[in-house]
């Protein structure tokens, strides 16, 4: 590192060995950044193409207009899948932001074995949303998890059915997926309580408020930047929710409990209906870019304020 | 089997030797080759296909088979992207109106002359045949034959009900499974929960029936018939069945509930002869069950067809065309298809093959003869729930009306038929 620093500072090196000094940063940031925008921006354009398209089996040319959205909008499965995106969206969003909060203000006592508890709260996250899926639907099947465990305990009036039912089969999934990323929500809190300015705290202290109103009012309130981020993350993990669906429902009772991606999956890989998946894969982008860019707007704003202030 | 030199036939082998340089050069100087996929890795579809690889390795050839394990649909994921990338297997597991559909995106090799030599096409169910020739010309050839409405019934679930009468119409099913149910079953009938699972007892629902009303209405897509009163009475039957299901199966497999259908806590199983495969597999006995034709109201076997086949795709390899060619052969080979049925549990595709053995069971033999006597009434009609009657997309479209329908109770009879001709209407 220091000769690196060395040369550089040296006066009258050429412009081509400066450029050949650069070039490791080149490739190392520049390379994988272009590919990657590359795939993944002529990969959409291409999708959005065979959106358009009569494809079947497997890709062809033709332009078939807004036929293929047409047809999965007022699909049944398409319906259901939007209407269970809405409600797992929101549950999941709120329920595991304030699980989040209340986890890590609890943390946030100086308790012993913090770093114990931190682990085993934010563990979850390191397991895989397939294992989370098939794990949780062993412990929600009435047959042989939480129910009959009941049941065997001597509680026999006990019933916990939901995920065979086909109301309250989301519901399955919000618990699932709160268990699983809370604990992504608590390490950031914690990340933002322990960032508090502690001579505020103690200012509201010496001010006479107790510790609920100290949290109400003067911590919680420098929390929101870090609210934000945690509820763009996890809309966006609930937009594109696959595989812990897919492990522990799959899409049932029936098709209670569809969501957009497998619907995608599903006309993609299942029905060989390649022009009708790619119309609801854009479909899903837009409703991606409804949270996304709202988000990014916000981000530029405040940047830009606070370049002014 | 006796020789008889007909002039067709003749004329037949002939073609044959002209239209085949290829075959000629398989004998003289490459050793043929086979690349195949397939969705059979594991338990006893993954044995079999095993034992007919070794049958083409000791006919000296190379055999090259790369199994996709899961369901057809991921079979197939594999099978479009290699047919994009200009390079599909010399052969792959291919079945029903699907052969048709992936027949029209990449060549396929023309298999008449083969198929004439071996007489092939007098011992195969002529709707089956359909499937596999469908511009004309064979182009994929059946291996294995299941029916997807066998009703399996516990030798201890009904020595349970003390019921010794084996079910026939569906009045009699429905008799059945009550007495089970007062003999203390809570759940008489063994069905899992599956998107098949659903769709299985649906179409054995309507074809026990009618299986006039069924071929109109799932084979032709009849809008009388799929609004017809027999879709009603089948949606009601449907419901019967799935009352007499454990709820707590989710969408797990029926195999789940094997065990308990054997110890005769559930009475009865409505599913495909492959669950025999299954059960042995598992270690039961074959005296643990019965076997019989799926309920039919007219007192005459309904037998629902589901056939596994092979296609075989258009290369330009010397030792992959003369790979194909000795797979064609071994395919339709009689002894190859008795080896492959008694591992899995299925019927052979050929009609010629004697059934009387001792490495065949009771079920099979009484499959079989199902088979013989519902072509005979024009009883035989293809598979729904396993993607004989229908392209994929139009079958999941009626499943997923189907699947509703049986986790939710909520929804009558009448409305499931209206939406099942919406969902054909719009999958169309």
């Amino acid at each position: 590192m220091t000769d690196v620093a060395s040369t550089a500072t040296r006066p009258g090196r050429s412009a081509t060995s400066e450029m050949v000094r650069r070039l490791p940063e080149f490739l190392v940031i520049w390379v994988p950044l272009l590919l990657s925008a590359a795939h993944l921006i002529s990969f959409s354009i291409w999708t959005i193409w065979i959106s358009f398209t009569p494809s079947t089996l497997i890709p062809v040319t033709g332009w078939v207009g807004l036929r293929n959205y047409n047809s999965v909008l007022a699909s049944r499965n398409w319906q259901i899948a939007f209407d269970n995106l809405l409600l797992f969206g929101i549950a999941f969003v709120l329920l595991s932001l304030t699980t989040g909060l209340l986890l890590a203000i609890l943390l946030d006592q100086r308790i012993r074995g913090e770093n114990v508890l931190r682990t085993i709260f934010l563990y979850p996250l390191a397991v895989s949303f397939v294992v989370t899926g098939t794990v949780w639907s062993w412990l929600l099947n009435p047959g042989i998890g939480i129910e009959k465990l009941a049941h065997d305990l001597g509680w026999t009036s006990f019933h916990f059915d939901w995920l065979v039912n086909r109301d309250m089969a989301i519901w399955t999934i919000v618990i699932a997926a709160i268990w699983q990323s809370s604990g992504f929500a608590m390490a950031l809190f914690l990340a933002g309580l322990r960032s508090v300015d502690s001579d505020i705290i103690k200012a509201a202290q010496i001010d006479g408020a107790g510790p609920v109103r100290t949290y109400w009012r003067v911590i919680l309130p420098t929390l929101w930047p870090i609210t934000v981020t945690v509820i763009v993350v996890q809309l966006q993990f609930a937009i594109s929710a696959f595989d812990l669906v897919r492990a522990l429902t799959n899409g049932g009772p029936g098709i209670a409990t569809q969501l957009p991606a497998l619907v995608v999956y599903d006309l993609m890989f299942q029905r060989s209906q390649l022009g009708r998946g790619a119309a609801a894969a854009v479909l899903m982008l837009l409703i991606l870019l409804a949270v996304l860019l709202p988000y990014a707007a916000w981000r530029y704003v405040r940047q830009r304020r606070a370049a002014h202030a | 089997m006796p020789i008889t030199t007909t002039r067709r036939r003749l004329l037949a082998g002939s073609a044959a030797a002209l239209a085949l340089p290829a075959f000629a050069r398989a004998q003289g100087a490459v050793k043929p080759r086979l690349t195949a996929i397939s969705q059979w890795s594991a338990g006893s579809d993954g044995a079999a296909i095993t034992a007919l690889g070794k049958k083409f390795e000791e006919k000296g050839g190379v055999w090259q088979h790369s199994p996709v394990p899961g369901f057809t649909t991921d079979m197939m994921n594999k099978l479009r992207a290699q047919i994009i990338a200009g390079d599909p297997p010399a052969c792959s597991q291919l079945k029903g109106p699907e052969i048709a559909a992936w027949s029209k995106i990449a060549p396929t090799v023309d298999l008449d002359a083969v198929v004439a030599a071996a007489g092939y096409e007098k011992v195969v169910a002529p709707d089956l045949a359909k499937l596999h020739k469908p511009a004309g010309k064979w182009i994929a050839l059946p291996l294995q034959i299941y029916s997807t409405n066998m009703l399996f019934l516990s030798k201890r679930g009904m020595d349970k009900a003390k019921a010794d009468k084996v079910p026939v119409t569906w009045a009699d099913f429905n008799d059945l499974a009550e007495k089970m149910k007062s003999a203390g079953m809570a759940y008489p009938i063994a069905n899992g929960g599956t998107r098949a699972d659903d769709g299985q007892k649906f179409e054995a629902s309507l074809a026990g029936i009618s299986p006039t009303a069924y071929r109109a209405a799932c084979m032709n897509l009849d809008k009388k018939a799929l609004e017809g009163p027999e879709m009603k009475a089948a949606f009601a039957q449907t419901r019967k069945i799935s009352d007499w299901c454990d709820p707590n199966v989710g969408v797990q497999p029926y195999a789940t509930n094997l065990k308990r259908f054997v110890d005769g806590d559930m009475g009865m199983l409505i599913m495909g002869g492959w669950a025999q495969g299954v059960l042995k597999n598992a270690g039961f006995k074959f005296d643990d069950y019965v076997i019989t034709p799926g309920p039919s109201d007219n007192g005459k076997p309904v037998f629902l067809l589901n056939a596994d086949a092979f296609i075989f795709w258009q290369r330009k390899e010397a030792d992959l065309q003369a790979g194909q060619m000795l797979m064609a052969q071994l395919v339709m080979d009689p002894a190859i298809q008795t080896m492959y049925s008694q591992i899995t549990g299925s019927i052979p595709v050929r009609t010629d093959v004697d059934l009387t053995g001792a490495g065949w069971s009771d079920g099979q033999r009484t499959t079989a003869a199902a088979l013989k006597n519902a072509m005979g009434n024009n009883q035989a009609v293809l598979s729904l729930a396993h993607n004989m009657a229908q392209e994929n997309g139009l079958t999941a479209a009626i499943i997923d009306v189907i699947t509703e329908y049986v986790k939710n109770k909520t929804i009558k009879p009448d409305e499931a038929v209206s939406r099942l001709a919406e969902a054909v209407e719009g999958a169309r």
